[in-house]
């Protein structure tokens, strides 16, 4: 592979990561409050995390856009904050693409939480487990499948990610040229052998990273049923 | 797993603390309001039908139900006081749980569910492996859960529940999902368990013939307001009277020593005094006891005015009527039998024949398998 294509490859990777990584922290407590919350409120909050899926990246990339601007408040902020622009940065495609693959994690993971239910988390207080204490000891064994999945799909969405990150990151290798990025200029430039190459090492790789969870899933599937089906309407 | 010499320590050193309630629950369709002082001793029976509030209590008990009024204390901790906005969170009550359905952690193995207990216990005065012993776990410890059956699995839970050292052992329809053989051994084991480790126990159900074995006193529940509490053979007695009575079948209940295991025939002799007996039918769990519980349903026994002498029932007592009352087409009679009352069911048909009337001398007769026992 040619040395601007393995940097993109390398700043996919840990732009996918990173984003999983945050995805999984805010997620998880998102996910539990939405699976445990009675109020009318919740659809609206369950709504704004699902809107990702309906939305075209390409409007959430020009309002993110926008926001990240140094004469928006957001960008503002971060700007005083570190001393660089937000907009088109490392940490811009980072950001849209926690919020654009928000979904794909948060779902999982709610209707696992509420499959659990309750009645485990009163037995394990009761033995005299804190909150804390039952999450680690309870709920995440019992959804280490639901996990899995919203891990990987988190992982494999940013991966596959490109109206986003084209709007507000744009194209500067290194920092912000992925490999769906570097495909679509390998496609302008009529250079196809280069374009194939990336495109057949994508669809492998997510093929791969796909088995691979499945396989790694099998033997969890009864633990917390169904939960780790997602359904994915694009 | 731990080993040692030592044996079983009692997890409560006081004698009998106290459980004072003193709570309101309100729902669109149910209320329960109940004052009342528990003493803590031996098991406590809490009966009552389905929507009595029976369950909704222990999990107010248990911290499980935050939407109360009122306070509970048990022994010198206040738990809940909603006055002063205190409320002890559950996993800080040391009090135990067991639940109809044993809530047994899937992903560990019957041993991981003890441990589970085990760790989180802060007094660790109980060796894991005399409780595995006490409840029969020994060959299930690497049987994940779900491979044990249902008597198993409440065994499982009831060892998880007293590995925590709780203060008080609720117990929530334990034996409701149950066939009769495993309701048996787990209420025997339960109070094996309560006389070893002097754990006082709260034990709801809806079966009065499992309570009426185990429990010393018995707290009656009907539409979340109590209805009688005190000692068990008192309290079924009065419920005997109680209103339409839609609560319990009409019954004597009785504690009564053994006076011969097998008398040779396969009766057991019980002494109602000195001068007359009981016989019910032998079983060998009746062995090593001294005493004996048992129960015989009002509709069981019949009233003879002559001693009968040319009969295959092998009960006869006698006594005098103390009080009759009227319902429909059913009569209730109370019946003095030395200092022992006695219920009996006629119909109003040969209450006309017999015209029996207060202080009455009868003869009661019953068979020897009219006289019950919930454990055998």
């Amino acid at each position: 592979m040619i040395n601007s294509d393995l940097q993109a490859l390398i700043t996919t990777l840990e732009m996918a990561a990173l984003t999983t990584i945050i995805l999984l922290i805010i997620g998880t407590p998102l996910a539990w409050y939405l699976a445990k919350m009675t109020s009318r409120f919740k659809v609206i909050i369950e709504a704004v995390v699902a809107l990702p899926l309906v939305l075209p990246p390409t409007v959430l990339g020009f309002y993110l856009l926008i926001a990240f601007s140094p004469e928006y408040l957001p960008g503002q902020l971060w700007q005083q904050a570190t001393g660089q622009q937000l907009a088109f940065s490392f940490s811009a495609i980072v950001i849209g693409s926690v919020l654009y693959s928000l979904p794909f994690v948060v779902q999982p993971l709610q209707k696992a939480f509420e499959q659990l239910g309750d009645s485990l988390l009163e037995a394990g207080a009761l033995l005299g487990a804190g909150p804390i204490d039952r999450f680690f000891s309870i709920v995440l064994p019992l959804t280490k499948a639901s996990f899995i999945t919203a891990a990987s799909l988190g992982f494999a969405h940013t991966v596959g990610e490109f109206g986003v990150i084209l709007m507000i990151g744009g194209n500067i290798p290194g920092e912000t040229r992925v490999l769906s990025i570097a495909l679509f200029d390998h496609v302008e430039a009529f250079d196809y052998a280069r374009a194939h190459l990336l495109a057949i090492s994508l669809l492998i790789g997510s093929m791969v990273l796909l088995a691979a969870i499945y396989w790694l899933n099998l033997p969890n599937r009864n633990v917390s049923e169904s939960s780790n089906q997602i359904r994915i309407s694009k | 797993m731990k080993i040692s010499d030592t044996r079983l320590n009692k997890v409560s050193d006081d004698e009998c603390s106290q459980l004072n309630i003193d709570i309101s629950i309100n729902y669109q369709q149910f209320e329960l309001a109940i004052n009342l002082p528990i003493p803590l001793k031996g098991i406590t029976g809490i009966f009552g039908h389905s929507a009595s509030g029976k369950s909704t209590l222990l999990r107010a008990i248990a911290g499980l139900e935050k939407n109360l009024l009122g306070e509970i204390i048990l022994g010198d901790t206040n738990l809940v006081n909603t006055e002063q906005g205190n409320y002890l969170k559950p996993e800080v009550r040391q009090i135990g749980l067991v639940f109809q359905n044993s809530r047994l952690f899937e992903h560990l193995s019957v041993l991981g569910n003890l441990e589970y207990a085990v760790k989180r216990c802060k007094t660790k005065k109980l060796v894991l492996s005399e409780v595995i012993e006490l409840t029969e776990l020994t060959t299930l410890l690497e049987h994940r859960v779900h491979q044990l059956s249902g008597g198993q699995q409440q065994r499982v839970a009831l060892a998880r529940a007293i590995l925590a050292e709780p203060k008080l052992l609720l117990l929530d329809e334990p034996l409701s999902a149950l066939d009769q053989h495993s309701k048996t051994q787990l209420l025997k084991m339960m109070l094996k368990i309560q006389k070893k480790l002097n754990l006082p126990m709260l034990y709801v159900s809806h079966s009065l013939d499992e309570l009426q074995q185990v429990c010393d006193t018995l707290l009656v529940l009907s539409q979340g307001k109590v209805v009688n509490f005190g000692s068990i053979h008192q309290v079924i007695h009065q419920l005997n009277n109680f209103g339409e009575n839609t609560l319990i079948h009409q019954q004597t209940s009785l504690s009564l020593p053994i006076k011969q295991f097998n008398n040779g025939h396969g009766l057991t002799v019980l002494a109602l005094n000195a001068q007359q007996d009981i016989y019910l039918t032998s079983d060998k769990t009746f062995e090593n006891q001294t005493q004996l519980r048992c129960f015989i349903l009002a509709s069981d026994i019949s009233i003879s005015l002559t001693e009968p002498s040319n009969s295959s029932i092998v009960n006869h007592l006698f006594g005098s009527i103390k009080q009759i009352s009227y319902t429909e087409n059913k009569v209730l009679l109370i019946i003095n039998c030395a200092s022992q009352e006695f219920f009996v069911t006629i119909s109003a048909f040969s209450q006309q024949k017999l015209s029996l009337t207060s202080r009455q001398q009868v003869y009661l007769q019953f068979k020897a398998s009219a006289v019950r026992t919930f454990i055998h």
